[in-house]
Formats: C-alpha cells, sequence, structure tokens
C-alpha cells in the first residue's frame, strides 16, 4: 500500500476505523444540523451533507466534493488523508400568525476522515446530519375539566438528532471514471419532555419524559464521469430502509425513509474558476401522513485556487414536511472563502448562508455562519 | 500579518460561538408535535370498600384544648380543671416558713384559643369544684356543683369594650393577640372565690361553663393555663404578703352531654373521643402502571349537617398507612403524603378531599397498602363529628375521581 508519496495508506484505514469506530459507539448529540419549524410535525429537519466548501456554493459542489459525505465518487480523487469538520451558528426568525420567534442554535453538523488505502482505492468515515430534531414548543389552551374551563401551559420539547453514520469507498477505474459506494448508519437519540402545567394548581404539573433511540441503515452509490478537459458529471443514488424509534427498549415507531437520487455537474473552465450546478431528489412522502417527495437544485461557483478562494452559490427546493397539501420551499443563497494555513497542512473555510423557507402560513428567515476546518497531516 | 490572523481567527469565532435558544411558541396543530398530552378525568365508584370506623384515638383527657360549649340540642360541655396547692406552709425567709392562713386573692390565666366571633355576651362562668375531679369524673357527677356553686361569672364581650381591656373593678383583663389570633384573659378571683384551704393543701377545683345569645362554644388551650396565689402567711405571728410562683393545672380536662353516640356502619371522623375512618381502595392497575396521576378527589357524601357552631369547623386529613393492620394501623405522617378538607358547620355539602399526594405516592410505590385513614387534624379539639356514607350505601357510597394523562406518545413522528 505505498503511495508515490511514500506514505502508506495504512495510517488513513487505522484513522478511518477508528473515527467510525468512536463515532458509532457515541455519536455526539449536538450533531444536528439547521433546526426548522417544519420538521417539528414530521421525522425532523433533514440535514445537508455538504461540508463548508459546497455549502458555500449554495451545496453545488457538494456531490464533487470528496469531503461532502452526498456522494461517494469525488473520494477517488482525495489525494492524502484529509479530515475536516464543521460548525454552524445560526440565527432563525419564525413568523406564524403574525408572531415573530427569534431563535439560534450552534451546531456541530459534520465530521469526515478521508484517505487513500491504495492507488486506486480511498475510503472515508464519518458522520452528518440525517434529521435533526430539536425543537421546543409551547402552547398557551384550554381544556374542560369536570365542569370547569382550565387554562394551561404546554411545553413540548425535544433534544437531539439522527445521525448518519458513514463508510464509504470509492475506487478511479480509469482516467474519466470514478465510482463509490457507501453504507450508512442512522443512530441518534432525543431527549424529550412533555410539561402542563396548568393555572388552577389544584391540578398537578404533567411532567413525562422519555429517551428515544433511533436506528436504521442505508446504502448509497454514485459514479463520476469525466466528459471532456473540465467538465465532469456525477449521478448518486441512496436507498434507506426504515427508522426505528425506542423507548425503553420498545419499538414505539417504524418510518419507511426514502429513496433519492441526484446529479451534478462541474464545468473548469480554467484551474481558478469551476462553475457547478446539481439537482437532487428525495422520496419522503414514504414516512407517511404530512411529508412529501422533494425536488432541490443548486447552483454556485468558486473563483480563485490560490490561498484565498471565493464562493457564491445558490439553491432552492421543497421541505419534506409540512402541513397543507403541498411541500414547503427554500430558497438560499450563500457565500464564503477559505484560508490555508501551515503550508496547505490545515483549511479554514468560513461562509454565510442566508435561508428563507415559506409554507403553511409559516416563513422562517435564517441567517447562518458556517465555520470549517480541515487539517491534512 | 500577525494581527490580520489575529482578526480572522477572532471574526471566526464570534460567528461561531455557541448559541442556543430554540423555544418558540406553538401554532398547532400545524407546528406542533403530532403527539399530545391525553387528559382522562374518570369516577371510580366501587374501588373503596371494606371501609370501618374506630373511635377512642384521642380523649378528652389527652385533648390539646379544653372544650367549653351551650349548643342546645347538640352538646352542653364545661371545662374542669385543678390546681394543686403549695401544703399547709410557705418559705416566708430563708430559713423559715410560716403557716398559710388564707389568700386574699388569685389570678387565673387562661388563653381563649378559639371562639365564634358572632357570639354576643359571650360570658364564662367558673364553678367550684370538688377537688376530688379526675379521668373518671362525668357530666352527671358534676351536676351539683356546676348547679350551685358559682363563683364568677365574666363576660367577654363586656371586657372587650372596656378602655384598655381593663376592668378596673373586677380586676379582670384581656388581650387581644392578632398575631395567633386568641384572646389571653387575665381573671381575679377574690378572696371568697378563691379559697385557700389548708387541711385540702391548697388544692381547689374549678369549672367552667359559657354562654352566649348564640354559638357559645370556646376552647381553652390547655398548657397556658396557670394559676397565680396571692397568700396570707403568718411570719412568727405576723401575717405577712406572699405571691408564690404561678401553678399549672394538675388536672384538666372536660366533660359533656349528651355522650358521643357508638360506632355504626357510617364513617366518622372528629368528636370526642377522636373517630377515625378507613377506606380500603383498590387502586386501578391501569392507571397507576402507566399514567401520571394530576388530581384525585375522594367524594363523601354526608350522612346528616355537621352540628356546631360556625368556629367549630374543623379539618379533615386523609393520611395512608404504613401498613394495614386495622384499628391501630400506624399513619405515615408526613406533610407531602398528607391532603386536606376544611368540613364546614350547617351545611350538608358533599366532602371533596383532595387526594392526587397520596394516590402519586401510591403510584410510586406500588408495595404500600392502598388504605386511606381520614381524621380530624386536631384530634379531639372540637365536638363536632361528621358522618359519611359507607360503601355499603350503594347510592352515596365514597367515590374517587382521578384525573390522569395517559404516557406521552414520545417516539411518533
Amino acid at each position: 500500500m505505498n503511495r508515490p508519496d511514500g506514505r502508506t495508506g495504512g495510517r488513513a484505514v487505522a484513522t478511518a476505523v477508528l473515527a467510525a469506530v468512536f463515532l458509532t459507539a457515541n455519536p455526539p448529540d449536538r450533531l444536528t444540523a439547521q433546526d426548522s419549524q417544519f420538521g417539528i410535525r414530521g421525522l425532523g429537519t433533514p440535514g445537508r451533507w455538504e461540508s463548508v466548501r459546497s455549502r458555500s456554493t449554495g451545496g453545488a459542489f457538494g456531490p464533487f466534493d470528496p469531503l461532502s459525505p452526498l456522494s461517494e465518487a469525488g473520494l477517488a480523487d482525495v489525494p492524502q488523508l484529509t479530515a475536516t469538520a464543521m460548525q454552524t451558528a445560526s440565527y432563525r426568525d419564525a413568523v406564524v400568525a403574525g408572531t415573530t420567534s427569534a431563535l439560534r442554535a450552534t451546531r456541530f453538523p459534520l465530521l469526515n476522515v478521508a484517505g487513500r488505502v491504495h492507488r486506486r482505492l480511498a475510503i472515508a468515515a464519518g458522520f452528518t446530519t440525517y434529521l435533526d430534531r430539536s425543537w421546543d414548543v409551547t402552547q398557551r389552551d384550554s381544556v374542560l375539566l369536570r365542569g370547569t374551563l382550565e387554562r394551561y401551559t404546554d411545553e413540548v420539547t425535544s433534544d437531539g438528532s439522527i445521525a448518519d453514520l458513514r463508510l464509504a469507498a470509492a475506487s478511479r477505474l480509469s482516467r474519466r471514471i470514478a465510482v463509490g459506494a457507501g453504507l450508512h448508519l442512522l443512530s441518534g437519540s432525543t431527549r424529550e419532555t412533555a410539561e402542563r402545567r396548568f393555572d388552577d394548581t389544584t391540578f398537578h404539573t404533567v411532567q413525562q419524559f422519555a429517551e428515544v433511540r433511533y436506528s436504521g441503515i442505508g446504502v448509497s452509490g454514485s459514479l463520476l464521469l469525466g466528459v471532456a478537459p473540465g467538465l465532469s458529471v456525477t449521478g448518486w443514488a441512496r436507498a434507506d430502509n426504515r427508522l426505528r424509534a425506542t423507548v425503553a427498549d420498545t419499538t414505539s415507531a417504524e418510518t419507511d425513509l426514502p429513496r433519492m437520487a441526484g446529479g451534478g455537474i462541474l464545468l473548469a473552465p480554467s484551474p481558478s474558476v469551476r462553475f457547478a450546478a446539481s439537482v437532487a431528489w428525495r422520496g419522503w412522502a414514504r414516512a407517511g401522513a404530512g411529508a412529501f417527495d422533494t425536488w432541490s437544485w443548486s447552483a454556485g461557483t468558486e473563483i480563485g485556487s490560490g490561498r484565498m478562494p471565493l464562493r457564491f452559490g445558490v439553491r432552492g427546493g421543497q421541505m419534506p414536511f409540512g402541513p397543507g397539501p403541498t411541500a414547503p420551499t427554500e430558497f438560499a443563497t450563500a457565500a464564503g472563502t477559505g484560508r490555508a494555513f501551515a503550508q496547505g497542512r490545515a483549511l479554514l473555510d468560513v461562509g454565510v448562508e442566508r435561508l428563507e423557507r415559506r409554507g403553511g402560513g409559516l416563513t422562517e428567515r435564517v441567517w447562518t455562519a458556517l465555520v470549517g476546518l480541515t487539517v491534512r497531516p | 500579518m500577525m494581527s490580520r490572523r489575529v482578526t480572522l481567527i477572532g471574526g471566526v469565532l464570534l460567528a461561531a460561538a455557541c448559541v442556543e435558544r430554540v423555544s418558540a411558541p406553538g401554532d398547532c396543530p400545524a407546528f406542533c408535535p403530532s403527539g399530545q398530552i391525553e387528559i382522562v378525568d374518570t369516577v371510580l365508584t366501587s374501588i373503596i370498600s371494606r371501609d370501618s370506623t374506630f373511635r377512642g384515638y384521642v380523649t378528652a383527657l389527652h385533648a390539646p384544648l379544653l372544650l367549653a360549649a351551650d349548643l342546645p340540642g347538640f352538646v352542653d360541655g364545661r371545662a374542669i380543671f385543678r390546681i394543686n396547692g403549695f401544703g399547709q406552709r410557705l418559705i416566708v425567709s430563708t430559713a423559715d416558713t410560716g403557716a398559710i392562713l388564707g389568700a386574699d386573692s388569685a389570678r387565673l390565666q387562661l388563653t381563649v384559643a378559639r371562639r365564634d366571633t358572632g357570639a354576643h355576651n359571650l360570658s364564662l362562668a367558673f364553678y367550684r369544684l370538688p377537688i376530688t375531679v379526675d379521668s373518671t369524673t362525668t357530666f352527671a357527677g358534676l351536676a351539683g356543683p356546676f348547679t350551685d356553686s358559682l363563683v364568677k361569672r365574666v363576660n367577654i364581650d363586656t371586657l372587650l369594650a372596656r378602655p384598655g381591656h381593663k376592668d378596673t373593678l373586677t380586676g379582670d383583663s384581656v388581650v387581644v393577640d392578632t398575631v395567633n389570633n386568641v384572646l389571653v384573659l387575665a381573671l381575679k378571683f377574690d378572696t371568697a372565690a378563691a379559697r385557700y384551704v389548708g387541711t385540702d393543701s391548697g388544692t381547689v377545683a374549678y369549672g367552667v361553663r359559657v354562654s352566649a345569645d348564640s354559638l357559645a362554644s370556646i376552647a381553652i388551650t390547655r398548657s397556658t393555663l396557670s394559676w397565680q396565689w396571692y397568700l396570707r402567711v403568718d411570719s412568727i405571728g405576723t401575717p405577712v404578703a406572699r405571691k408564690p410562683g404561678s401553678l399549672g393545672a394538675a388536672f384538666s380536662s372536660f366533660v359533656f352531654d349528651p355522650p358521643p353516640p357508638p360506632p355504626d356502619s357510617t364513617l366518622a371522623v372528629g368528636g370526642v373521643p377522636s373517630a377515625r375512618s378507613f377506606l380500603r381502595v383498590a387502586f386501578p392497575h391501569f392507571i397507576r402502571d402507566s399514567s401520571q396521576i394530576i388530581r384525585g378527589t375522594l367524594t363523601l357524601v354526608p350522612v346528616a349537617p355537621v352540628q356546631g357552631a360556625p368556629s367549630d369547623s374543623f379539618v379533615v386529613e386523609a393520611h395512608t398507612v404504613f401498613t394495614d393492620v386495622g384499628a391501630k394501623s400506624p399513619i405515615i405522617v408526613d406533610a407531602t403524603r398528607t391532603d386536606t378538607a376544611i368540613i364546614h358547620i350547617g351545611p350538608r355539602d358533599t366532602a371533596q378531599i383532595e387526594v392526587t399526594n397520596l394516590l402519586q405516592f401510591w403510584a410510586s410505590d406500588t408495595t404500600r397498602a392502598t388504605t386511606l385513614v381520614l381524621r380530624a387534624k386536631q384530634e379531639a379539639a372540637s365536638f363536632s363529628l361528621i358522618r359519611f356514607y359507607p360503601s355499603v350505601a350503594q347510592a352515596f357510597r365514597p367515590a374517587l375521581r382521578i384525573t390522569f394523562v395517559r404516557r406521552f406518545p414520545f417516539g411518533a413522528p
């Protein structure tokens, strides 16, 4: 397993396996992505399987980015052992029925380690957010109890997420063709509480809580084609089986998870200018009532190949969960840059995203700050 | 160069600083969880059985209060007490004692812990009783002294109306303790009323009757009863005045008529001697095991209105027991596991006792005996007694109304 640079692939394998074992054994609670009120009534808010670099281009570079866990084929071109992690801080205004709630959250939605184990084989392991289930809903209402209208305040909370733990491999079959495949373990938990406080304290406060554990499995595959110099296309597909929710070792729900597919095109007319676009379909309607199949698209560019490239992008599409007969929609613009340190062994990527979601009378406007750190030891 | 890097890193850290605020008002049902808190309110009429009443837990002799009442048709109660004297001689100097010649006067201090503010012309009448009064003394046995041995009468309303609450002629006074909501009476007994008889060792005994235009019912704090002698003592042929230390009651109790009715099938609580009722509850498993109880109310139907003066209203406590061994079941006395209700005099309303704490206790520890004990909070502190229909009275049997919450559907999408 000697590489041209003289390093051995065993180090990458060891690092990847170690990371996978560690993450599978104890997935972090706060590895969630960006929350949304649209996810409260459904399974949650799907994560975005993109690194800061891809996210800053609206996600357009996601299918080609070896450090974004969206697609595996791009891994085939990872030059050396590389690890990346990402943090986001989102500031969200949710406007519904004329009421605005200012919400904010910090998340660690991505950690990925990739490396080459053979001249034609690269592998990666890491986690990303599959579904975010962190929310806190309060409500004032009343109920007729014992002949009297009793007013109360409800607070139902969920804190946690479902992580996608991925073990992926990719191989460049020829100068023009690369393929990849991935195994996805879905694992996570939420601490959920339900509380009702009556104005009339004769009725004691209702307080219930549970830790819900989730599990599931999925597979994915992808293909990357070099159509012409500077022009590449890619396609990917993924199928997840069922998401099992267990409370105190008892299965409380089993939900079908979506099949999904997507593709992208990358145009690099010069080494310092790259354009990309992508599209994806996800069959979330399988998840049950109130869920929709979704389309999403993105387009973006990266200018500059040196120590500090500039990135721009837009994306749009649908949200899988929401009230009413049609899926909520979302549109976002993003921008970012990166900076190399330590002779290129460390990369700091930053970005900012402005997102708007609409549907069912709810509008969400989100500013998200993105910070990513990539290390190439 | 360095400053630019510091600025860049600082800006990045600031932008990504940890923040968390996810609480938002819900716009339900569109943007709320699909699962809801489901409340069930049900009346369980057949889960209480094998109920019984026992009497005699606290008697007049052990009650913290001395009761006196004149409530025609209900009860005639009279407080009695005995003060033991100093004997025939008293210390007059460090080395000498002298014969007690007699008493100039005495002062009785007593605390009226409870009275009915609606009672007018509330008066206390003091009768000299035989010094042999003890725990075996009966109401009938004191009929004579309470008829012909009146030594003093004091009208509390008149005393309260006087300037400074003092009567300079009789030497009586009263202090209104608004903090503890009691009256502290200091009553002067003159030579005729307070006779120091050396051959009786100076022991005296008195009985107290209460009267008023209506609602004549008071309670005297047993522990604060005190008696101060003002004596004349022979000091080498010369009578000298001496004020020895004040004395507490060597014996105090109260007698009343009619005597309490014997226990029957009804569920009695209160009275003198105090009565307790035991109710065995078949606590449903479906509530105990998989629900959260947020309110439980024990509903009891009185057999008859509770008699007494309004001030005789009392608090009924519901306890559970460590183990159910019948009348002597040890009660768990814990404020967090005790529920109470006030029983008012007069109306024959259904009594409702909140027993939420007890039901939650049973739900949290399924090994406990699910037995309810009803007793007065201050036993033998009121003549008033309430009687409830037992479980054998199908139409009016005790019932338990429970409001509970089913398990929230956590994990449901």
